[in-house]
């Protein structure tokens, strides 16, 4: 053949390759390494539950109890298996024709990774929201059909697909938290130590032999909640802290730290990713998976500051016994100020209430308030739900901002910013 | 030579025409049904984008939904045919559908969800 015949027969070869191509279904092309699912692990559909769903977690009897899995196996059989398949593989009938097509539950691998809150904000909210929402997924929101407990029972259900037999959480399948433990690793690691229990090599140096020391996350004792005392804080405090950071009356090494803050605000780091190391830090207490109920303490709407209202906070102050630690003008220097331990014996500084930028839960009014109720876990803080009324808190939390001499804080003046 | 690699290529060309009409599945939620005009407006979203596409049903299209099968013994899914005036706002369905001018057009649009 000469050299002309060679480069026509390539060029016919071409073409018919390219016929080939075209002519081929659209599905198939995408089936090369798989269809386009709603959870592609390649796309990373696995995206962290937004905060609002990010404490949904199943008591971990939930998963293996027969009673609530034969109960998800009839609501799976009419509600779901039409697209998600009778096995689970994502073939069922309707789900085929669909663009994204359903993932395939017994992908043993896929479902590991998947954590039990995502799963329940997956089927609460289905394809309504992002990202899938923006993929085109079909998924129907199930939140207004199926009750919680429905929704649990479905998702016992379907785990049983993967062939896993035991509970699903983080101690089973670490997989489901790397993303979180890797930024754990970078960012974490050297104050609250490799298992998150505040031994960090750094954490001690920054206020030697004294209060405050890292946060131990394997203990009940965590001082910035929204919830009531010796409870576990919200997933939302957690993102709290981590976005603002903790400040701090100073110690050596905190000198230049924005804001004197003993642990760094992480304000910069993505949300996706703050989410992913809250639930990594979550993953070193099972305690977050054995409560039943996350109760917030109600923060009413402030109330507007008025003179008599000062003037009943000044009588609280005294009252409450409040001037005993932080003193008569809120310096901190109170008599009792002197012995003040917190729950490791560490000698703990009672605040200075004339500086509210050093406040560590935050010096807007509504952050005090949650202080006054709430109080600091493991230090001699009291929580003081139950001896002030609501509006009582209120009186306090502005007289305490008025300590400050700068009139612009009792009006409510923000020292802190949202959390996302 | 040149004649017959030229015959190749066009007929690797016509071999491919059908699929140049750009089939697509689409899915999304019904928003409104013309049975006169014969078509099904739904909102779709796709790549980040929420449209509303009138897809226009033709002649002899089929709408079906999938029902458990009534069959002693069997207990999977069959197909059940609907008419296009049982189609309700609000129920989610898939279309594949072809673009024919302005047009999308089916001949097939099935049930996924009826609420």
């Amino acid at each position: 053949m000469t050299t002309r015949g060679w480069w026509l027969s390539a060029i016919g070869a071409v073409a018919v390759a390219f016929g080939l191509w075209v002519a081929t279904p659209r599905s198939s092309q995408a089936d090369v390494t798989g269809e386009p699912h709603e959870d592609d692990k390649a796309g990373h559909a696995h995206v962290p539950a937004p905060v609002e769903y990010a404490d949904a977690h199943m008591p971990p009897g939930v998963w293996t109890d027969p009673a609530m899995i034969a109960r998800g196996k009839e609501i799976y059989a009419i509600k779901c298996a039409v697209c998600h398949g009778d096995t689970g593989d994502g073939k069922g009938p309707a789900g085929m024709v669909l663009p994204l097509k359903p993932p395939d539950l017994r992908d043993k691998a896929g479902i590991a990774e998947m954590r039990d809150n995502y799963w329940f904000w997956r089927i609460s909210e289905g394809g309504l929201v992002d990202p899938f929402k923006s993929k085109g997924s079909a998924m129907p929101a199930w939140k207004d059909d199926l009750s919680v407990q429905d929704r649990w029972a479905v998702i016992a259900y379907q785990h049983t697909f993967s062939g896993h037999q035991g509970p699903h959480v983080p101690w089973e399948h670490p997989e489901m938290v790397l993303v979180g433990r890797d930024i754990y690793e970078m960012a974490c690691v050297s104050c609250h130590g490799a298992e998150g229990k505040g031994d960090g090599s750094v954490g001690a140096t920054l206020s030697p032999r004294r209060a405050p020391q890292p946060r131990d996350f394997t203990t009940s004792d965590f001082k910035f909640r929204s919830t009531p005392s010796g409870q576990l804080p919200t997933s939302g405090d957690l993102l709290r802290t981590i976005t603002e950071g903790v400040r701090g009356s100073g110690g050596p090494l905190t000198f230049g730290l924005s804001g004197h803050r003993i642990m760094p605000s992480f304000r910069q780091m993505p949300i996706e990713q703050r989410l992913e190391l809250i639930e990594y830090v979550k993953s070193l207490n099972p305690r977050f998976w054995e409560r039943t109920e996350v109760k917030i303490v109600p923060i009413p709407q402030p109330p507007p500051v008025t003179p008599e209202r000062l003037a009943r906070g000044k009588q609280l102050y005294a009252d409450a016994e409040c001037l005993a630690c932080h003193g008569d003008t809120g310096r901190g220097d109170g008599k009792s100020a002197p012995e003040l331990k917190d729950s490791l014996k560490l000698p703990i500084v009672a605040t200075d209430l004339r500086r509210p930028a050093r406040f560590k839960n935050g010096s807007r009014p509504e952050d005090i308030y949650r202080t006054l109720v709430t109080g600091f876990a493991g230090t001699p803080m009291p929580s003081y739900a139950d001896s002030l009324e609501p509006d009582q808190t209120w009186d306090l939390v502005y007289y305490v901002l008025s300590l400050s001499g700068d009139p612009g804080r009792a009006a409510g003046a923000s020292g802190r910013g949202s959390a996302r | 030579m040149v004649t017959r690699v030229l015959a190749v290529v066009v007929s690797a060309l016509l071999w491919s025409a059908p699929a140049w009409a750009d089939k697509d599945p689409i899915s999304g939620t019904v928003k409104a049904v013309d049975t006169n005009a014969r078509t099904v407006t739904l909102e779709s979203t796709t790549k980040g984008k929420t449209r509303q596409v009138v897809v226009h049903l033709k002649p002899g299209a089929k709408i079906v939904k999938f029902a458990r099968s009534s069959e002693p013994g069997k207990t999977g899914f069959v197909e059940q045919t609907l008419g296009l005036a049982d189609l309700k706002p609000g129920w989610i369905v898939s279309a594949e559908t072809q673009h024919e001018g302005d047009k999308e057009v089916a001949d097939v649009v099935k049930v996924v969800l009826e609420r």
